[in-house]
């Protein structure tokens, strides 16, 4: 089956006459490399499938029939391609056994039984912290770089040039017009228009289905060099490395959608208002306790979108005379709130503990500008895992400081609640430190819990404060019941429900409990335990390998390890990444911003296709352009294996391979076979 | 003398020496040979030109210098200490505590905020009391709560696409159920096309920065809503105001911002008029046609608040712009809420391909957020289809805002500042007698002669200001109490005073719902009626 089938893309078919002007004009060397490239994957791929075909585990014919025989339909077959695996990602590359049953689908979740693909996510005590470290390229990489950007400034700037003159049509918008400034001033639009429109194809893919393991692309093409975009009207299914779906709780089947389906059924759709204003309900109630027990804070207040978690409670935690002390890659949307605030507001280096304390002994010894008098609160607001760099905060070092400059503390959370942590608690857990060291947690509900929104957690006086005074509370629709069903049932899921009666909280966790008992304090044994069973309203009924906690902590674990498997394959590989080994998100760096497009287009038209997320200024800075995975406990270890052969090839085509040095890299086939050893380095 | 000279002589060789190498080796440069004219004849025509530009390089190299120390180390506020003094320093300072506990009255007002047990809707279960009430209170205007067509729908979306999209919008986020909801309400008001927010309230906070900068001008009405102030505030635009709903001070406005910009002679830059439909914080309606003249009059772009307006009003719930049949193209940036308006979650905003373009890339809440979830989208869109098949919704709606009116317009210890279309009445306290203006009906007792300040955001009538927020806000929520006894959920408008950039004057927010007939919204209002009587009778 493998054999026969073509490309299944259209996009892929296309590829080469498509009128991409960046590889028509800037550089034409790479069209060929594509194509090259292009061609090479296919080969591989097909000898590659025909190594697995041929050998004696299975046979494709088998496989297939045994694989609906061993798992329940529901778990394999699926509407699109059922029938159809030529891309390897609608079946498992190893069939299932008769004991092993699979509960998801697999193109959302996949199925790994090995149990040696496991890891704990937690911090060796004792040890350092990595601090952040800009690996630097060649001095030809940045050069070119540098180059590129001058040349694309500078054809840029031409045609608007030629182009104002010649066709002064297109050029409308961005000039004044009866009496109206243009919405956009040309200079303004002009990274936008003569830089960004190139990577269009990278960005706002739109999609459709399930962002799991896979996720179905719909196809798009650009006639016109990406002013529009239109719709082939195909689909494709591509493996997703892009998504915030750590946990893999982005899924259409399961305890959690059956869930969420029964909450629909009871509660409707919308709660019809704000908090305050006749949008609280009894579910509201409970899912903020549960938030608050899984943190471990005395109370947590929801909100229905995560952006405004920040945007609209950090103003009323600090305003005049306050300074916000804010790590210099922190995200938009706590800018955002800090500007809204009106507090001061001073930088530190990204995650430098040096720069911070000798920022704050500036800050507290000087006191408020001009005045001098003493800051009313210093507020330091950093993020668990940085989005951009994979950047683990420096949390024993901060709360070291602490102590000494008594400021308070706001970790945002929202891409490492539930992805780190040996019990899937966060940065705290991570570390192994008491999470009410920390002032303020927030985090989201959209990334590991396939949820939407956010919450912030502390002492009981600090969140009803919030809840009076946050915009959110007055002015904003509160989070609809589904959301908070699904908040509910994965954060359970997560936890395990303690069973009724049994009075020690200890002997239900399964797994996680017995390899983790060591880094848990005894007094403070409370807090990373199970969820109370009075917790969950009545209705919502998880299934034992939920209720559990098993399926939550075998997540975590294969999450811990397909992170740290990723990460540190593509190191071995030659690779420069950033970012701490255990952080699910891995920037590969890119440097050229040529190679963004050239890697998203080689990634997305392999014989698996892949999605990849490019990042570059001005997200990042101007010399960094970057891939970003997300790793997800939905990948099997074949699927990192997939990515990192694919890396592999077109690190070698584009010339990606900057970090180790020639000798000390591994070949391909030595980092897949020694993924165990990678992930526990 | 002499000795010294004799002393030097190899000094003065080598200088010598020095020089002409220096020369020779300036000369192999290439183009050397034109600076060398240059500063040559410029020299020869002003020698004082040679000096200032050489001031002038001095003082490029001292700024690029500089710029790479921070200014607050060198500023002249900057102390020196030493470690110990810093040291001293830092032992001695104590915080703030981070939030204050909340008062006794903040404590009970928490507490009296209604909890619905189960499915919120026209008559839901309290959890305080176990009982069911009449809502009045919940964003319920169409009745689309609960609604079993779009629950099936929902689940069905669910086993499609899970419940989270775990992405924003650029980086697969953006799922087909999206595009078509855009399209959908695009295709619903008129418009060119629409851009989708995962939360109504960040939607206009987000759309104001996204298009207006700084040295940009906004001119606001004075009553507009909390999001809306930040906004404006987060934008750093230059800001006018004109008295709450009244275009006519609108226009002086706009007369004296051209003439403003005229005495500068300042270049031309982007400017817009930002008011809402329905206002949030009084249930006032703004005069589109008469906006829409001023705009075109003017040249000003105007951004819409349609927030409690979609979904309530017009024949289909189209809006403002449907109840004054002005096409919505007229309007160049028309936001609206998914979660009212649609009993759904989010917000959008409406325009120009242009202008929802520029968004997708510069709207800060936007980029940053992940994008709402399928099957919030799918209802929504469901919603839609349900209005506009069925207008026999809207003119219930309205039917039972009259009903209401008629019963609270008998009360004379209140005032309704609400349009009499609105579904969204608003009920303050009447002012004792004695002071016999209202503040409240600025437009109509708008002195002629007699301007506000547009650089301020309070009005005129700010000086004279007859009411005692904290004792009006507890008589109202002696009202909301009175009537929960007798079955009714009401709430205040609640407001976040200190935070709030003008105080609006505290009231009792009632929203109307198709979802009761007539007569039930009759007992009802009767009921809030009977409460406001016995409560505010007590006053006097």
């Amino acid at each position: 089956m493998p054999l026969n089938s073509p490309l299944p893309s259209p996009m892929a078919i296309t590829k080469l006459p498509s009128p991409s002007m960046f590889k028509k004009r800037s550089s034409p060397s790479l069209t060929s490399a594509a194509s090259y490239l292009s061609a090479l994957s296919q080969a591989d791929a097909r000898a590659r499938s025909v190594n697995r075909s041929s050998s004696p585990a299975s046979t494709p014919a088998l496989s297939l029939s045994s694989s609906i025989t061993s798992s329940s339909e529901d778990t394999v077959l699926h509407e699109f391609d059922a029938d159809d695996n030529a891309d390897g990602l609608a079946l498992p590359a190893r069939p299932p056994t008769s004991e092993q049953v699979f509960t998801t689908v697999h193109t959302e979740f996949g199925h790994c039984a090995n149990g040696e693909y496991r890891l704990t996510s937690q911090h060796t005590p004792g040890a350092e912290v990595p601090a952040h470290v800009d690996q630097d390229p060649p001095y030809y990489i940045l050069f070119s770089t540098y180059i590129s950007y001058l040349i694309l400034i500078c054809l840029g700037h031409v045609r608007d040039f030629v182009g104002k003159r010649l066709s002064p049509k297109s050029y409308k918008h961005l000039i004044p017009r009866d009496g109206y400034a243009p919405l956009n001033s040309d200079f303004d639009s002009f990274y936008t228009r003569r830089l960004k429109t190139r990577m269009d194809e990278c960005f706002s893919q739109p999609v459709t289905g399930v962002a799991g393991r896979t996720i179905l692309l719909l196809d798009r093409l650009s006639p016109d060099y990406n002013h529009t975009q239109v719709f082939t009207g195909t689909k494709t299914r591509a493996l997703n490395i892009s998504s915030y779906n750590y946990l893999g709780f982005a899924q259409a089947r399961g305890g959690c959608a059956d869930a969420v389906e029964e909450c629909i059924k009871r509660y409707g759709i919308s709660t019809c208002g704000s908090r305050l204003e006749g949008g609280s309900s009894d579910l509201h109630t409970i899912s903020e306790a549960l938030v608050a027990k899984f943190v471990g804070m005395e109370d947590a207040l929801i909100s229905s979108m995560g952006f405004a978690t920040n945007s609209t409670y950090i103003p009323a935690l600090v305003g005049k005379g306050c300074l916000v002390i804010s790590d210099e890659l922190n995200h938009a949307s706590i800018r955002f709130g800090v500007r809204i605030s009106g507090a001061n507001v001073r930088m530190f280096k990204h995650n430098d503990m040096g720069s911070l304390e000798a920022l704050l002994r500036e800050v507290i010894s000087q006191g408020q500008p001009k005045t001098h008098r003493p800051w009313k609160k210093i507020l330091i607001i950093v993020e668990g895992l940085y989005s951009m760099e994979g950047t683990l905060v420096n949390l024993p070092g901060i709360l070291e400081l602490k102590k000494k400059y008594k400021f308070y503390l706001f970790v945002d959370e929202a891409h490492s609640i539930g992805a780190l942590g040996p019990r899937g608690r966060g940065v705290a857990d991570y570390f192994g430190v008491n999470p009410r060291g920390i002032d303020i947690l927030m985090g989201t509900f959209t990334k590991s819990f396939g949820a939407a929104g956010g919450y912030i957690a502390g002492n009981k006086t600090l969140i009803d404060r919030l809840r009076v005074n946050g915009h959110s509370g007055a002015y904003a629709e509160a989070m609809t019941p589904p959301v908070l069903t699904q908040v509910i049932a994965s954060m359970a899921s997560i936890m395990g429900i303690a069973l009724p009666s049994t009075s020690s909280s200890g002997t239900l966790r399964i797994t996680p409990s017995s390899s983790c008992s060591t880094a848990v304090p005894a007094e403070e044994s409370q807090h990373p335990g199970p969820a109370p069973s009075n917790s969950l309203p009545p209705w919502i009924q998880l299934p034992p390998s939920l209720a559990s906690g098993s399926e939550g902590s075998t997540r975590l674990r294969r999450l811990a390890f397909n992170s740290r498997y990723l990460h540190n394959g593509l190191i071995k590989l030659g690779f420069i990444t950033y970012g701490h080994p255990s952080s699910p998100i891995v920037p590969l760096l890119l440097f050229n911003p040529g190679k963004m497009n050239m890697f998203h287009r080689m990634m997305k038209d392999r014989q698996t296709p892949i999605i990849v997320v490019v990042v570059a200024y001005p997200a990042t800075p101007l010399v960094t352009s970057r891939v970003r995975f997300c790793v997800s406990a939905a990948h099997t270890k074949e699927d990192v294996d997939c990515v990192l052969r694919a890396c592999d090839e077109i690190g070698d085509v584009l010339d990606l391979k900057h970090g180790l040095g020639k000798r000390e890299r591994w070949g391909v086939q030595r980092v897949l076979g020694s993924a165990v050893e990678l992930a526990g380095m | 003398m002499e000795g010294a000279s004799a002393t030097l002589e190899p000094l003065f060789a080598f200088l010598a020496h020095a020089l002409a190498t220096a020369e020779t080796t300036f000369n192999k440069l290439p183009g050397s040979a034109v600076i060398q004219r240059y500063v040559k004849s410029s020299h020869q025509n002003d020698p004082g030109r040679t000096i200032l530009e050489l001031i002038l390089v001095i003082f490029a190299i001292r700024t690029l210098l500089q710029s790479r120390t921070r200014a607050d180390r060198n500023g002249k506020h900057f102390i020196q200490f030493s470690d110990k003094e810093v040291d001293e320093l830092v032992d001695e300072w104590s915080p703030e505590p981070l939030a204050q506990p909340l008062t006794a009255i903040e404590q009970a007002d928490l507490a009296a905020v209604p909890v619905v047990a189960g499915p919120n809707g026209p008559k839901p279960k309290l959890v305080s009391t176990g009982k069911t009430a009449t809502n009045l209170t919940s964003f319920n205007f169409t009745g689309l709560a609960g609604n079993e067509h779009i629950k099936q729908k929902a689940v069905e979306t669910l086993r499609k696409y899970g419940l989270g999209s775990c992405g924003p919008p650029g980086f697969y986020g953006t799922l087909d159920v999206h595009m078509d909801l855009e399209r959908d309400i695009a295709d619903f008001l008129g418009a060119e096309a629409a851009i989708l927010y995962s939360q109504g309230f960040s939607t206009i906070s987000s759309v104001i920065p996204a298009f207006c900068k700084r040295g940009d001008i906004i001119v606001a009405d004075r009553g507009v809503n909390f999001a809306i102030q930040k906004g404006i505030q987060i934008s750093r635009s230059t800001v006018r105001w004109f008295d709450h709903n009244d275009l006519n001070s609108l226009e002086d406005a706009l007369i004296s911002v051209e003439k403003e910009r005229k005495k500068r002679r300042g270049p031309l830059t982007r400017r817009f008029i930002i008011t809402e439909g329905i206002f949030e914080r009084d249930g006032a309606m703004a005069d589109l046609p008469k906006l829409i003249e001023l705009k075109y009059k003017y040249k000003y772009r105007l951004i819409l608040d349609e927030t409690f307006s979609f979904g309530t009003v017009g024949r289909t719930g189209r809006g403002l712009t449907e109840l004054y049949n002005v096409p919505a193209t007229k309007v160049d940036m028309l936001l609206g809420s998914v979660a009212i308006g649609l009993c759904s979650s989010g917000g959008f905003c409406a325009g120009s391909q242009n202008v929802v373009d520029h968004q997708r890339i510069n709207g800060p809440s936007f980029v940053f957020s992940a994008s709402m979830p399928a099957l919030l989208a799918v209802s929504a869109s469901e919603g839609i289809n349900i209005l506009r098949s069925t207008p026999s919704i809207l003119t219930s709606l309205q039917e039972n805002v009259q009903a209401a009116h008629a019963i609270l317009d008998r009360v004379d210890c209140i005032t309704i500042p609400s349009h009499p279309a609105s579904p969204v009445i608003h009920i303050q306290v009447r002012s004792q007698p004695g002071s016999s203006l209202h503040p409240s009906t600025a437009a109509t007792m708008a002195i002629p002669g007699k301007q506000s300040n547009p650089h301020s955001i309070l009005g005129k009538d700010s000086s004279s200001q007859d009411w005692d927020i904290d004792v009006e806000e507890r008589l109202l929520q002696d009202v909301v109490d009175e009537a929960l006894a007798q079955g009714v959920i009401l709430s205040r408008a609640k407001r976040l005073r200190g935070q709030e950039m003008s105080d609006a004057r505290p009231s009792i927010r009632l929203a109307l719902t198709s979802a009761l007939t007539k007569k039930e919204t009759e007992k009802a209002v009767g009921i809030v009626k009977a409460a406001l009587v016995k409560v505010l009778g007590k006053r006097r």
